[in-house]
């Protein structure tokens, strides 16, 4: 064993003097691999690190008692008073921002979040005002404080005045840090706040508005915090309350964040495999280069056994620097880039070194070397000493052991096993798996079927092109290797942009027909008629679809109260907060009924609903099932009736519960209304109704599906980043394969040359077979890409694809320019060689 | 050997004289003052120190000399593929010192070819392949029959779709001759060809060589050790030290 070491310490130290080819390839590609796998685990982690960090801040307290569109009752702050605990309320709601004394252009008015405040805000962390100053002193006497955003779009300064519902408002200056807020993009408005005691005045409540109230508690001293919100929770159990603590202070965006590192870390995992593809490269050149010294071994005595080890070991310590590299890199990486990143992370990272990320991300690194040296080593240990006596030109490729092989097979199974285990999505994960060998295996079909049609092709007479084909097919042509070095990382990116093609494309191009262009939220029952001649007075404004709307919270299903329910991950937004009711007697058009059957008209019997049929498979609910749902702060049981297939994409008004008439006629509650209007009168109509009647909020869907897109891209580009390092990663194995086959391109220049061939025919015979590689490589990226971006945009986002050409030649023209430059930087370089060194004997 | 070479009989008697008078009017090649100087680690090295030489065509001249003397180097720069420091070669009455990297490379496909002591083969290309490439390049569309015929022509009909290294060192030699001799240059250079090769062999390719610039009447610079295969050729020039240091007439 000594000797192994001994043996392999020998050559390693010549190594480091200076001759390492092959094996500096094994190093970057390692390097490159982990280090993305490690950046994105470590940035993972100090993300959940910061939400969990901040979850106090983020929750505003010790604990949030969230009430839905119920103010919270004064026996609560009772009880929490009583106990010595403090609190702040919060109400939070949409509505419109108007600017005052506005030029009655479309811009004097703005969709915004409104959070109403009272004098303990906030309790956890601090706010920061522009100018500098306090919360408290800020908000006094209607004043109102802003998003810079908003300052921006509607061209406020502090001193104006801006009007919200019924009251009018002095703005303060720009509300800079809001510590209690997750940077997350704003879908529905940025923010506003206002003092929770001016909020009567603007009129913006009413019986049945969609807001939300809330209530921070800090924790009396010395209590245990556990303990504290138990009792809280039994002693208002039954209330339909959300409660939450600090470390359940942001499901939904825990959520978004692991989906997005879910997606980027397979994406490193391709980064890795393409690194893999390195590792084999590399590993089998240097071997190659060192048959004469194994050969030598083996006449003096070496056993195969001990050849493998030998080599094994040089391969491993050469791993083992790459793979130290990456980690330091990975986790080094995501601190540097942290504050580049403050605008697209929810919180801001925690920078620190986070063993478990690293540690699984050198383990992949650890089996992708060995996974990807085996085949090569094997090969090595079989070279015998007689070949010594052999003519070096022609050497036979030896057989790899059989253990080697299933030691191979073995490895490749636990590292496929590993990223599917270490991974929050499985089957996804496990999909990937698949994908990626099914890709290989493409790409290797593709390599086989290039050469074949090479040899195949009819003898050209242009000198270059028959050349040029022919080196696509010689003896140890490295064609497999460039089209799937190149192939695997543009097959990513090309993934990547099909997906955010099409999601964009089903965002914004794809509208329905009939889709609205404006969701009024908020009419009253008394303001109906208003609303309806507003529209009638305006040309071109087809009648408003108006649609009674509740806000109720699922307490319970089949039983289960809602904190022991377990559904599918899919589902489970739709037990965070309020959901939308409504009731109706006969079928809204366009109905699809999956399972049950609609009331009768004149039905008048127990409560029932019409439930989503997507919600009730991840609920595992069907006909006769109960779903308990606070309404208004009381309970009631409706029974599921009929399932209905719904089209969210439809944009029309889509409610997950339909309720019969009967019970929730005599609820207060308010309506909404979507109106479909010409893009030339869009604010014209926003002004008319939000003047007349200031308590309605009008949501303009161009703009929440403008927002949408917007973050969605933001997830994009995070992964087309990602993407780009596989990329990158490929471009190493292409670069390593063209400079391993440097002195035979360099040969062949010279000797072509000395035949008689012009410069010109040289470098098109290459260009010719660098372009066939990188065409093809481009071909089957964009068919991997498209198929990849099929499985996700279908199975995993749900919606329709459709096939985008333009996105697909961008990446077939990168493959071919890529391809081409890489070519030419090898070709110059040969045809720079000069014969006379070349043909003189040696 | 003579015997096997009835065509090259009129080298060897006093008519083969008459290109070396003709080559006053016009020699196929004329060297004058030819200097080559190369860099090397331990500062520039005069390499040929001054050639003069005139080969009328048709003409076979044994070059000899010591290593080192500047042999090869002599040939490469006739070749093209050295530039020379300073001095004239003229080819067939051009002068090639002032032609650039493309111009030779045609002047090579068009009328020159050369024989290497290591073959030189392009290894991944199989025989055929590597006989018919300097005609391709020349854009001749009958450069497989004609590869195929030079094959033949050097006994090697048989092994047409083999590579290098699936022949033996003496066919591959035979190979380089069919590549050399194919595109019918009207200069034939070769460097040592026997020198990879067995005694027998060498004799085998030798006397094909010949037999092949007899048919073809080539001009042939021949640079060899061998004093035998020296004699073999009209005229022997020896040189030493980067200079012609004798040039003489071969009387067989």
């Amino acid at each position: 064993m000594i000797l192994v070491f001994r043996l392999a310490w020998r050559e390693l130290r010549g190594m480091f003097r200076g001759s390492a080819r092959g094996l500096g390839v094994v190093l970057a590609c390692l390097a490159l691999g982990v280090a993305v796998i490690a950046g994105v685990g470590t940035l993972r982690e100090a993300t959940d690190r910061g939400i969990a960090q901040d979850g106090r801040r983020i929750l505003g307290g010790d604990l949030e008692v969230d009430g839905g569109s119920q103010p919270l009752p004064d026996s609560l702050r009772g009880w929490l008073a009583a106990r010595g605990a403090r609190v702040s309320d919060i109400v939070r709601m949409r509505s419109m921002l108007i600017k005052a004394n506005g030029n009655g252009s479309s811009d004097d008015r703005l969709l915004v979040e409104l959070k109403a405040v009272d004098q303990a805000w906030p309790m956890v962390g601090e706010a920061v005002l522009v100018p500098p100053g306090t919360v408290a002193g800020a908000l006094a006497n209607h004043g109102l404080l802003a998003e810079r955003v908003v300052l921006d779009r509607l061209g406020l300064k502090p001193g104006d005045s801006v009007r919200l519902g019924n009251a009018s408002f002095t703005v303060r200056g720009e509300l800079r840090v809001e510590p209690d807020r997750i940077a997350t993009p704003s879908i529905l408005g940025p923010r506003v706040l206002i003092g929770a005691d001016t909020l009567p005045s603007t009129g913006l409540i009413v019986p049945g508005s969609m807001v939300q109230h809330a209530m921070r508690v800090l924790d009396p001293k010395g209590t245990d915090p556990a303990a504290f919100a138990a009792d809280l929770r039994a002693a208002f159990a039954g209330q339909g309350w959300r409660i939450r603590d600090p470390g359940n202070a942001a499901p939904g965006v825990g959520r978004f964040i692991d989906q997005t590192g879910q997606f980027m870390t397979l994406v490193g995992l391709t980064a890795l495999l393409v690194g893999g593809i390195g590792v084999a490269n590399g590993v089998r050149a240097w071997l190659e280069a060192r048959a004469g010294s194994i050969a030598i071994l083996r006449c003096l005595g070496a056993s195969a056994r001990t050849v493998f080890a030998v080599y094994l070991v040089q391969v491993l310590a050469f791993s083992a620097i790459g793979i130290a590299i990456g980690v330091v890199a990975g986790s080094v990486l995501p601190i540097l880039a942290g504050p580049l990143l403050r605008d697209v992370l929810p919180v801001p990272p925690v920078a620190g070194i986070y063993p478990a990320p690293l540690a699984l991300a050198s383990l992949f690194g650890l089996l992708t070397a060995f996974a990807f040296s085996l085949p090569a080593l094997g090969r090595a240990m079989q070279i015998p000493g007689a070949s010594l006596f052999r003519d070096p030109t022609s050497p036979t490729e030896a057989k790899i052991p059989r253990e080697i092989l299933a030691a191979t097979a073995t490895i490749a199974v636990i590292l496929a096993a590993l990223a599917v285990l270490s991974s929050p999505e499985r089957v996804l994960s496990g999909y990937f798996c698949a994908a990626a060998v099914a890709t290989l295996a493409l790409f290797e079909l593709g390599g086989w079927a290039l050469t074949a049609a090479a040899r195949a092709a009819p003898h050209s007479h242009l000198p270059w092109l028959r050349l040029g084909l022919a080196n696509l097919h010689r003896p140890g042509a490295p064609t497999r290797l460039m089209l799937v070095s190149i192939g695997l990382g543009l097959s990513t990116l090309a993934a990547v942009a099909l997906i955010q093609a099409n999601v964009r494309r089903e965002i914004l191009d794809q509208i329905p027909e009939n889709a609205p262009s404006f969701f009024f939220i908020d009419i009253q029952q008394d303001q109906l008629a208003k609303f309806e001649a507003l529209l009638a007075a305006q040309p071109g404004v087809a009648p408003a679809q108006t649609v009674p709307n509740l806000r109720a919270r699922v307490v319970a299903v089949k039983g289960v109260p809602v904190e022991r329910l377990h559904v599918s991950p899919e589902t489970q937004w739709a037990l965070r907060g309020d959901r939308g009711l409504t009731y109706a007697a006969a079928m809204p058009a366009g109905t699809h009924l999956t399972a049950g059957a609609w009331w009768p008209a004149n039905y008048t019997g127990k409560p029932l609903i019409s439930f989503d049929a997507g919600l009730a498979k991840g609920w595992g609910v069907g006909i006769g099932d109960v779903i308990r749902v606070n309404v208004l702060g009381r309970d009631i049981d409706l029974t599921i009736a009929s399932l209905r297939d719904i089209a969210w994409r439809s944009l029309s008004i889509n409610f997950a519960m339909v309720a019969s008439p009967g019970f929730l006629e005599g609820a207060p509650h308010g309506f909404i209304a979507t109106v479909r209007v010409p893009e030339a009168q869009q604010a014209r109509l926003l002004r008319s109704v939000t003047d007349a009647l200031p308590n309605v909020t009008g949501i303009r869907v161009e703009d929440v599906l403008q927002a949408v897109a917007a973050l969605l891209d933001r997830i994009a580009t995070a992964l087309s980043a990602t993407g780009s390092l596989t990329l990158l990663s490929g471009a190493l194995v292409l670069v390593g394969a063209v400079a391993a086959g440097q002195r035979r391109r360099m040969r062949d220049a010279v000797i072509l040359k000395t035949l008689g061939a012009s410069r010109g025919q040289i470098r098109a015979a290459w260009l010719v077979e660098f372009g066939v590689i990188g065409l093809a490589a481009g071909a089957i990226a964009a068919l991997v890409g498209s198929a990849a971006s099929y499985g996700v945009v279908r199975f995993v986002m749900n919606t329709a694809w459709v096939f985008l050409p333009g996105t697909l030649g961008l990446t077939l023209l990168l493959c071919v320019t890529a391809m081409l430059v890489i070519g030419y930087w090898g070709t110059e370089a040969a045809l720079r060689a000069k014969p006379a060194s070349w043909l003189r004997n040696e | 050997m003579d015997d096997l070479h009835p065509a090259t009989t009129p080298h060897h008697s006093p008519a083969a004289e008459q290109p070396v008078a003709r080559a006053a009017e016009q020699p196929y090649i004329r060297v004058r003052d030819l200097r080559l100087t190369l860099p090397s680690p331990a500062g520039p090295v005069n390499i040929l120190r001054g050639i003069d030489l005139d080969v009328a065509a048709g003409e076979a001249v044994g070059i000899v000399g010591p290593s080192g003397s500047g042999k090869t180097s002599l040939l490469m720069v006739l070749a093209g593929l050295e530039r020379a420091s300073a001095g004239s070669v003229r080819l067939g009455g051009r002068e090639i010192t002032g032609m650039d990297e493309d111009a030779l490379a045609r002047l090579r496909r068009d009328s020159v070819g050369i024989v290497f002591q290591a073959f030189h083969l392009i290894p991944t290309m199989n025989a055929l392949e590597n006989v018919a490439v300097p005609m391709e390049l020349a854009g001749r569309r009958d450069a497989a029959a004609r590869a195929a015929e030079a094959l033949a022509a050097v006994g090697l009909g048989h092994r047409l779709t083999h590579l290098p290294g699936q022949l033996s060192g003496g066919e591959q030699q035979r190979v380089a001759l069919a590549r050399a001799f194919a595109p019918r240059p009207r200069l034939l250079l070769a460097d040592e060809p026997t020198g990879n090769l067995d005694q027998a062999t060498g004799e085998a390719v030798m006397d094909l060589l010949f037999d092949l610039r007899a048919k073809s009447g080539a001009t042939l610079l021949l640079i060899t050790h061998d004093a035998r295969l020296a004699a073999s050729c009209s005229r022997r020039v020896h040189i030493a030290d980067g200079r012609v240091l004798a040039d003489e007439k071969v009387i067989a």
